[in-house]
């Protein structure tokens, strides 16, 4: 490539960044208008919104309530995002428009969070602290498809992982009365059912989504079956303890930040550190190397002396018992008892967030807690009772997908180049 | 040989599930009852698992052989009620709102073949439409809720605002209402309007998990006696309030002071629809040969509908509480309280 190649090309993703710029820019000052003309005007000068800021049947950390008023607040923010948005049309944000959009999105669900509680009290510590428990699994199920694809096997099947896992730890949890078996049992079962995935798609090399939906139809059916058999009826089997909730010496004493972060489910603390450690193996060890290159260019890595089948089969098993975990979530961590068809495609709403975070850990676990905030959104918003028509208010979740999708992700993610191609040794 | 390998993984996997959803194959001289589910499986302790305990309550009785194919999906119901109308049922149940319209259209399709749909109208001559006054039972809970309730709150949600769903909600809120007018109190009511006649609903009967992070919010905002009115996914419900170590339920379809004998200290009372009954009084007419179409309404006069006893927290209730109750059970079906006129069955 010549010189005068790449100055072509640099001008034309000059370019391209600056209608990025001006079309945010549009977008952000639309965002004012509506905080204003629908938000702001409605609300009387006398008009308060409160924000409780404590979890009930929480003590340590406790605060008390915030009351805002409502007027000048939305005034504010108003201002704020037209401001943010002219300087993105006159300026320019060189190249960190992604951001902006970010803090116009965060802007409008505040104004949003004020509107709907004019006269009336909202808690925001629990929206937050719902928003990170929903997301344990969306973020587990990420994780197990990220440590899958990123080797170069396609994973649909993380719903079927995840379901038979959430059943078996619930039936070894109810019998042995511990846990951490019912964790152990449920990695188990999921690790066994990805080891037929892996069984398939790598030595009989099936085309892995067919062999993903396989898994997915069995695990459904298994499932049902056994419930609907043996554990509706038989008390013993289905009525498991469940992981308690931790609270974090010195930190959970923290006003608003301690309820809603660090006194929690092992889960959401066990995700998290799970989230690191994978982030850490995958980009910052030769494992990880090694894993990532059989999923761009197992031929290449073959020839370098990697074993391709190898590391395949470790991270398919890999991705098992880390979807194990997500599914026992459902029985050992939320509930204490297994029903049919209970992860409620969660499992493929994962996969989603996979995408979303461009099958990296960190940012598939931020999406992840943004799939479970705008789900934590529309309950709280519905159960306080807006202007807004519920089916509305349920349609949030996917607004809110959509808009970040198309305006913070939407550069072209692409995924592991080999993902979904059986490798064949020559 | 790998290929023949794959090819017998794949049918063993294939069979397994097939195996796994046949349903059993009745001798042909007996009567045959046949159920369809809907998305809630026949297990889920709630309208499925009721009506066919009529029908196994008719297996033991009346000699009848029962069958039931549970709906994974919406696109089952039409082929799970065809594949039962091939097996020459002689009457198919189809239990709920969301099999209203492949039994109205199977229904008109095969004019000799007997229907029974639970929860909906179809209003067919070969179909008998149960359904249910719900409301007046729910209102007696919302009563009893509110005159219980500590912090002044009460809650409701619903799997999907359908109006079998929201029926019990609204029901629910007026029974809060009349309860705030006759004594002068303002117990709220969360996840349910009654003027603009919506709520709160999980867009799910199969979600616990969603259920239980509600039911917190629920709580979080003062509520302590939540009502879930979405089948299996109240399970949430009672975890919420096993993990909080306070409030109380009010259960549906069945008693679930029964249904979840481990939880009876936390159930205040259930709104019992009792499909098992009415089922069972439909079978009956297809053995006396005694079949005719129509409607089949369940309500407080005919215990179609009912409240549950209030079992191990009988002490708790007052008295002049169970008084008040009774009174206004005549009342209701005397007509002396108006409900809602759009939920009118």
């Amino acid at each position: 490539m010549n010189m005068r190649s790449v100055t072509v090309e640099s001008s034309i993703h000059a370019r391209t960044l600056k209608v990025r710029d001006r079309v945010i820019g549009g977008v952000l000052i639309f965002f004012a208008l509506l905080v204003y003309l629908a938000f702001a005007a409605a609300a009387a000068p006398e008009t308060s919104s409160t924000f409780i800021m404590s979890r009930g049947g929480v003590v340590r950390g406790a605060m008390g309530d915030v009351v805002l008023p409502s007027r000048v607040v939305l005034t504010v923010v108003s201002v704020f995002l037209a401001v943010l948005g002219v300087a993105l049309f006159a300026v320019g944000s060189r190249g960190r428009s992604g951001l902006f959009l970010l803090i116009g999105g965060a802007g409008l669900v505040f104004s949003f969070l004020v509107f709907v509680s004019f006269d009336k009290r909202i808690n925001f510590a629990s929206l937050f602290n719902s928003a990170l428990t929903m997301s344990v699994p969306i973020s587990l199920g990420a994780l197990s498809g990220i440590l899958c694809e990123r080797s170069g096997i396609t994973n649909i099947a993380v719903e079927g992982f995840m379901l038979v896992a959430a059943m078996v730890g619930s039936i070894v949890g109810s019998v042995t009365k511990n846990i951490w078996a019912g964790l152990l049992a449920a990695m188990a079962a999921s690790c066994l059912l990805s080891l037929v995935h892996s069984w398939l798609s790598i030595r009989y090399k099936v085309n892995q989504v067919i062999s993903g939906t396989v898994i997915n139809i069995f695990s459904l059916g298994l499932t049902s079956y056994i419930s609907s058999m043996y554990l509706q009826n038989i008390q013993a089997l289905n009525k498991t303890p469940r992981f308690p909730t931790v609270s974090i010496p010195v930190l959970a004493d923290i006003p608003f930040f301690g309820p809603v972060f660090f006194n929690n489910s092992l889960f959401v603390f066990g995700m998290i550190i799970l989230v690191l450690i994978f982030n850490f193996l995958l980009f910052r060890t030769r494992w990880g190397l090694r894993l990532r290159a059989v999923g761009e260019h197992p031929k290449a890595a073959d020839t370098l002396g990697v074993d391709v089948f190898k590391t395949r089969y470790v991270a398919v098993l890999l991705s098992g018992l880390i979807a194990g975990i997500g599914g026992a979530y459902f029985s050992l961590g939320s509930v204490g008892r297994f029903d049919e068809g209970m992860t409620a495609g969660k499992g493929f709403i994962s996969l989603a967030a996979m995408i979303f975070g461009g099958w990296n850990p960190i940012p598939s676990f931020l999406a992840g807690v943004l799939f479970g905030f705008a789900d934590a959104l529309a309950s709280a918003v519905s159960i306080l009772g807006s202007p807004i028509p519920g089916q509305f208010i349920n349609m949030l979740p996917y607004v809110i997908t959509m808009v970040v999708l198309g305006g913070v992700v939407g550069k072209g993610v692409t995924g592991p180049a080999s993902a979904g191609i059986p490798y064949e040794k020559e | 040989m790998k290929k023949l390998m794959n090819c017998l993984l794949i049918a063993a996997l294939v069979l397994g599930v097939a195996v796994l959803s046949a349903a059993p194959v009745a001798a042909q001289d007996e009567i045959k009852i046949c159920q369809v589910t809907d998305l809630g499986g026949v297990d889920d302790k709630s309208f499925n698992e009721t009506a066919w305990n009529g029908i196994k309550l008719a297996e033991a009785e009346l000699g009848i052989k029962g069958i039931v194919l549970e709906s994974k999906s919406d696109a089952d119901y039409m082929v799970n009620i065809d594949q039962l109308i091939d097996d020459g049922c002689d009457l198919i149940v189809t239990v709920g709102f969301m099999l209203q319209e492949a039994t109205a259209t199977a229904a008109a399709d095969n004019p000799d073949v007997k229907f029974s749909i639970i929860d909906s109208t179809v209003g067919m001559d070969n179909v008998v439409d149960q359904v249910f006054q719900t409301d007046e039972a729910a209102f007696l809970a919302g009563y009893a809720a509110a005159a219980t309730t500590k912090t002044g709150t009460v809650g409701t949600y619903g799997g999907m605002c359908i109006p079998t769903v929201t029926i019990f909600m609204d029901g629910f809120a007026r029974g809060v209402a009349y309860y705030n007018e006759a004594k002068g109190t303002d117990v709220k009511v969360l996840g349910w309007d009654m003027e603009k006649m919506d709520g709160t609903c999980v867009d799910s009967f199969e979600d616990l998990d969603k259920g239980k992070q509600v039911t917190l919010a629920m709580m979080d905002q003062g509520a302590d006696i939540i009502m879930p009115v979405a089948g299996p996914v109240g399970g949430g419900t009672i975890a919420a309030i096993e993990d909080r170590g306070s409030g109380l339920v009010i259960g549906v379809d069945s008693d679930w002071a029964l249904t979840y004998p481990d939880n009876a200290d936390i159930v205040l009372t259930s709104v019992v629809k009792k499909m098992d009954s009415t089922t069972f009084g439909v079978i009956e007419t297809v053995v006396g040969e005694k079949f005719a179409g129509g409607k089949y309404v369940g309500n407080l006069e005919n215990g179609g509908v009912a409240i549950a006893p209030f079992h191990e927290l009988d002490e708790m209730i007052s008295e002049e509480l169970k008084a008040e109750l009774a009174d206004l059970q005549a009342k209701i079906i005397a007509g002396e309280i108006e409900l809602n006129e759009t939920y009118v069955q």
